[in-house]
């Protein structure tokens, strides 16, 4: 235990991570049965059941990240899927026709699980896995809400599915479904969300100590291990590091270079091209200090409330109405004290594009902050330029040194 | 013949000048007009309010303000439904809209629709996915409350339960004489061809359901009566969310292929299922959506698309499939390949082809209906 | 008795004449396209190059994008079925035909009788087609005939990863900018646009033999990348720009035999 603690929490990830990919493969290897699930899908059942999971859209990221996309869609384009589909989705139909990755190798699946709430394509994405791969399907689907909270008839709608998902785990594990267990879970997962979103808001200090696009990394232990003690462990010792250095006033980069402005990232990274989108915000003392990612995964309820599960897993940003985005993008600029917003347009995501442009003009007038909005994709490489992107970046910080300056003379 | 010409062009009129058609619909029957965007929407509810229901499926309008909101790739026929939105057309004669979200454009579409269209109330809602699970229906049948309150509202008047019979049999009428209508084309191919068959269907979207099923159970009785057409060209079943622009279609006959079936949102999609004869209209509304099949917009955990579209071919006679794909129509984009397998595993012949609602020039897809059309001789 | 195929393609005019044998005695090909004399032109030429009048012609199919136009022709078939056949009568065994014309690229899939099975063609973006490397050509500054020279000199490789042909432009102008030789832009665009065509070919199935028809089939660099990107050799017909009219000379042939 002692030498546990003196372990920096980016070592702790590392061997998080690699314990997650190497378990579900040994799992695998000893017959044990191992899904594949959505990214902010209720993984306490799987928890509970003790059943080994793997995240296609965490694996896709990796294999983005080591530019390696490419040739898992080349084997899915080749097979008849379009350019235009979300391209987390064409790698992983590569995968798991290829079946072997440099960057990431993972089981093959027993049963899907997945989950509407991160957006539509899913349920068209795990489908066809579940009918290639011809293993079972659990589907999780969570109304879209265009009211601004959740409805209470969608939590039934939800209730009702989980219930019935339960009975659906049963069947495929041949066990019974402990539900004592599940309130550890639950509570285990609360605690897990809620340290993640405390480490993520010690950015709010100034400057702050963190350099937005570690979020990208720590994302993984959120999505693979938000039930789990380790999980938790990861997120606390991360919390004290960026603790101790906003108490001695660090910033996010080495001595000398200084955060100039604070600017939020909207949208899901640009995988294939992290180095250039890093390098071309913080060459211009611009840090990204915060995401929507952060509450993403702050998935909280009650204890045994299971509608209030629901609620919590359907009420995300990306479930959630223009007007709710808003508020809470709104919010995020004034406690985290921003500069400026860059958005994503994401040619995979449909969702989140196709409301981005509203947001954009809505949340300037709100705020008054400057924002940015470059074309890009998640992981296809094919799809995004680095001089339209240095460009507009240009262009973006000029405006933020026009604000400033105007601030400035009050 | 003649009477059967006659009975046509009644129909493929209204089709070819939807905006003509729905003015003066608003001025015969001095009803309010209820958009339906597409797909499964809940129109006895609007026909039982009073009101009559009318098909948004976008059109040739060039696209200009909805560029403000959706970006270059979205789907050309929900960017054309925003497109007249923003642009008044709609605001001449509907008066409220509802859209479902049926993918994450129409998510999308339906929040910005809030802002841009401000004007033209939009009554959102939502079908369940996970549609086989006993809490599906109740949460079907809470939607249609929220709807029919909405709807009272721009109807200023309740609707009761006999209202609500009244408009559930003159759809289930309706649904059935389309089944029949589309399952005689192929006795008329050349009467009945590609666009005409096209603009037949597609006129529904246009006229009080109970009109249009009296006038398509004529026509009916008159394809039953005539002789059958000799025809040596090509069978096809067609596949997509919708075929258009009318030149794509009359690729089609110029190349002698006749349209025997199909299995296109816009069309049979609409109203192959079959209502269940018990329970209350909310419920038997409900099931419609449990009981569909095959349906890319629908979960379907067997994905039986590609297997119904062999016993489609099976079933209408048909030398191939003419996959229209709505280019970055995701759920369709799904599919394609699953079903190209299984069809190709089935030795049946396969035409892919990406569209777009309004196209500058079809002549790459004259090519391609051509050179299909060469390969199934 | 001769029959006479006109290929009318969007940036140029193809036309080939055979006798009742299918022994071949013209094939002619000019960069002028639809919309011009060009197919007029051709077909003069042909005649000439065979020696025979056009009263000698007792059939002729026009073939090409610009084929519904040509009002003189007896009959019409796509460039599907012309490419297919001539390909299948010049190369006997020839299973897959890789075409990349200017506004299309198509890649169809033959019976082992040499009968069109299936085909796929690109869908509207340029990246796959050969305004691609035209417009590559333009900002290189060299001749669509010299982009293969000036690719065999390149030592270097560069990616141009983007799909879209304007997205594109912007990589390669940058890259030229920062001091990239010109040559391996040129082979960076060769490898760019036969990807893509991989792609293709990839979503209707590759079976040997493979077989390049159409004017950037004379691009060896680009022969050479294709053959990398599909793992397979490919054979280049003879004459490349002209087998769609010799295929539509034979259908023309086929045709009056039917009458």
């Amino acid at each position: 235990m002692e030498q546990k603690e003196k372990l920096s929490s980016k070592q702790m990830l590392n061997d998080l991570m690699a314990d997650h990919y190497q378990s579900a493969l040994d799992a695998k290897a000893n017959g044990e049965i191992v899904a594949w699930a959505t990214s902010i899908a209720p993984q306490e059942l799987l928890t509970t059941m003790g059943i080994k999971v793997v995240y296609p859209e965490n694996q896709a990221a990796a294999i983005g990240a080591r530019k390696e996309a490419q040739k898992f869609i080349d084997d899915s384009e080749g097979r008849g899927y379009s350019v235009d589909l979300c391209s987390y989705a064409r790698v992983n139909f590569g995968y798991a026709n290829l079946k072997k990755s440099e960057s990431q190798d993972i089981p093959m699946p027993d049963f899907i699980y997945s989950c509407s709430n991160i957006c539509h394509t899913v349920l068209k994405w795990y489908e066809n896995l579940a009918k290639e791969l011809n293993i079972p399907l659990i589907i999780f689907d969570l109304p879209f809400n265009h009211t601004y909270d959740v409805q209470d008839h969608a939590a039934k709608y939800m209730k009702g599915q989980i219930e019935e998902a339960i009975k659906k785990l049963e069947q495929i594990t041949k066990r019974k479904f402990d539900h004592d267990k599940f309130k550890e879970v639950m509570e285990q997962s609360n605690k897990t969300s809620q340290m993640w979103k405390d480490a993520t808001m010690v950015a709010k200090a100034k400057p702050s100590p963190l350099n937005g696009f570690d979020l990208f990394n720590y994302m993984a232990a959120i999505v693979t291990n938000r039930g789990t003690k380790a999980g938790y462990e990861v997120f606390k010792r991360w919390k004290e590091e960026l603790e101790e250095k906003a108490a001695a006033g660090l910033g996010p980069w080495k001595p000398g270079e200084e955060e100039k402005f604070r600017v939020m990232w909207d949208g899901i990274a640009c995988w294939p091209y992290l180095g250039t989108t890093y390098k071309g915000l913080k060459n211009n003392g611009i840090n990204m200090v915060t995401s929507t990612y952060p509450d993403s995964w702050t998935i909280l309820y009650d204890n045994g409330d299971i509608e209030g599960m629901a609620k919590a897993y359907s009420a995300i940003y990306c479930n959630s109405n223009l007007q709710n985005g808003v508020d809470r993008i709104t919010r995020i600029v004034d406690e985290y004290s921003l500069d400026g917003i860059v958005f994503h347009s994401n040619r995979s995501c449909k969702l989140l594009d196709f409301r981005q442009f509203e947001q954009q003009r809505q949340i300037e007038e709100k705020t008054g902050v400057a924002t940015v909005l470059f074309d890009g994709d998640q992981t296809d490489p094919r799809a995004f330029s680095s001089e339209q992107y240095n460009t507009r970046i240009q262009a973006f910080l000029e405006r933020l040194e026009i604000k400033k300056e105007e601030r400035r003379k009050g | 013949m003649a009477d059967i010409k006659t009975l046509i062009a009644e129909l493929t009129q209204v089709a070819e000048n939807p905006a003509k058609a729905v003015a003066e619909l608003k001025k015969e029957t001095g009803k309010k007009l209820i958009g339906m965007f597409p797909y499964h929407l809940p129109e006895e509810i609007v026909y039982a309010a009073g009101m009559l229901p009318v098909g948004m499926w976008g059109g040739q309008t060039e696209i200009k303000l909805a560029d403000k909101y959706l970006q270059s790739f979205c789907c050309s026929l929900i960017k054309a439904n925003f497109e007249m939105g923003m642009d008044g057309t709609y605001k001449k004669f509907l008066d409220g809209v509802i859209m479902a979200a049926y993918c994450d454009t129409l998510k999308c579409v339906c929040e910005d629709w809030k802002v841009a269209v401000s004007e033209l109330p939009l009554i959102a809602m939502y079908y369940p996915q996970n549609r086989k699970i006993a809490a599906a229906v109740p949460y079907m049948e809470n939607e249609f409350k929220l709807v029919q309150a909405q709807l009272e509202k721009i109807a200023g008047k309740a609707v009761t339960e006999a209202d609500l019979e009244a408009a559930w049999e003159v759809y289930e009428a309706y649904r059935a004489e389309s089944r029949k209508f589309v399952k005689l084309v192929g006795k008329l191919p050349k009467t009945l061809n590609a666009t005409t068959r096209h603009l037949i269907i597609k006129a529904a979207w246009f006229m009080d359901k109970k009109v249009y099923t009296e006038k398509l159970a004529a026509l009916n009785a008159a394809i039953e009566a005539a002789e059958a057409e000799e025809f040596k060209g090509a069978k096809v079943i067609v596949e997509g969310i919708l075929v258009e622009p009318v030149a794509l279609l009359d690729a089609f006959v110029e190349n002698d292929v006749c349209i025997v079936g199909d299995d296109v949102a816009h069309q049979s999609r609409m109203f192959r299922v079959e209502g269940r004869k018990e329970g209350s209209v909310y419920e038997k509304m409900a099931y419609r959506i449990v009981d569909a099949y095959a349906d890319p917009l629908l979960l379907d955990e067997k994905k039986e698309h590609g297997k119904e579209l062999i016993n489609m071919v099976k079933e209408y006679g048909a030398d191939g499939v003419v996959v229209c794909a709505m280019k970055f129509c995701d759920p369709e984009e799904y599919d394609y390949p699953i079903f190209k397998a299984e069809l190709e595993a089935a030795g049946i012949p396969v035409l892919y082809m990406e569209i777009e609602q309004k196209m500058e020039s079809v002549g790459q897809y004259k090519t391609r209906i051509q050179a299909f059309a060469e390969t199934l001789a | 008795m001769y029959f006479l195929g006109v290929d009318i393609g969007s940036s140029s005019s193809k036309a080939a004449i055979i006798d009742e044998n299918k022994n071949i005695l013209a094939r002619v090909a000019r960069n002028i396209g639809t919309g011009t004399n060009g197919p007029a032109i051709v077909t003069a030429e042909a005649l000439e190059q065979a020696g025979i009048t056009q009263d000698q012609i007792k059939f002729t199919v026009a073939t090409g994008y610009g084929r519904v136009t040509h009002t003189q022709a007896d009959k019409q078939i796509t460039e599907i079925s012309c490419h297919g056949k001539g390909v299948a009568h010049l190369i006997p065994g020839a299973r897959t035909v890789i075409d990349i014309g200017g506004q299309d690229a198509k890649v169809i899939r033959l019976t082992e009788q040499g009968n069109v099975d299936n085909f796929v063609m690109n869908e509207k973006c340029a990246a796959g087609t050969g305004r691609f490397l035209e417009v590559m050509a333009r900002i290189l500054n060299c001749s669509l005939d010299d982009l293969s020279d000036l690719a065999k000199e390149s030592t270097e490789e560069v990616e141009i990863s983007n799909t879209c042909t304007v997205f594109a432009e912007s990589e390669v102008i940058s890259q030229l900018s920062q001091g990239t030789e010109r040559a391996d832009v040129a082979m960076g665009a060769n490898d760019a646009i036969t990807s893509r065509v991989a792609g293709l070919a990839r979503r209707i199935g590759i079976t040997p033999v493979v077989v390049m028809t159409g004017g950037v089939a004379k691009n060896e660099s680009v022969v050479r990348c294709m053959a990398q990107h599909i793992g397979y050799d490919i054979t280049v017909a003879p004459d490349p720009q002209t087998v769609g009219a010799v295929g539509a000379a034979l259908f023309a042939l086929e045709s009056f035999n039917k009458k």
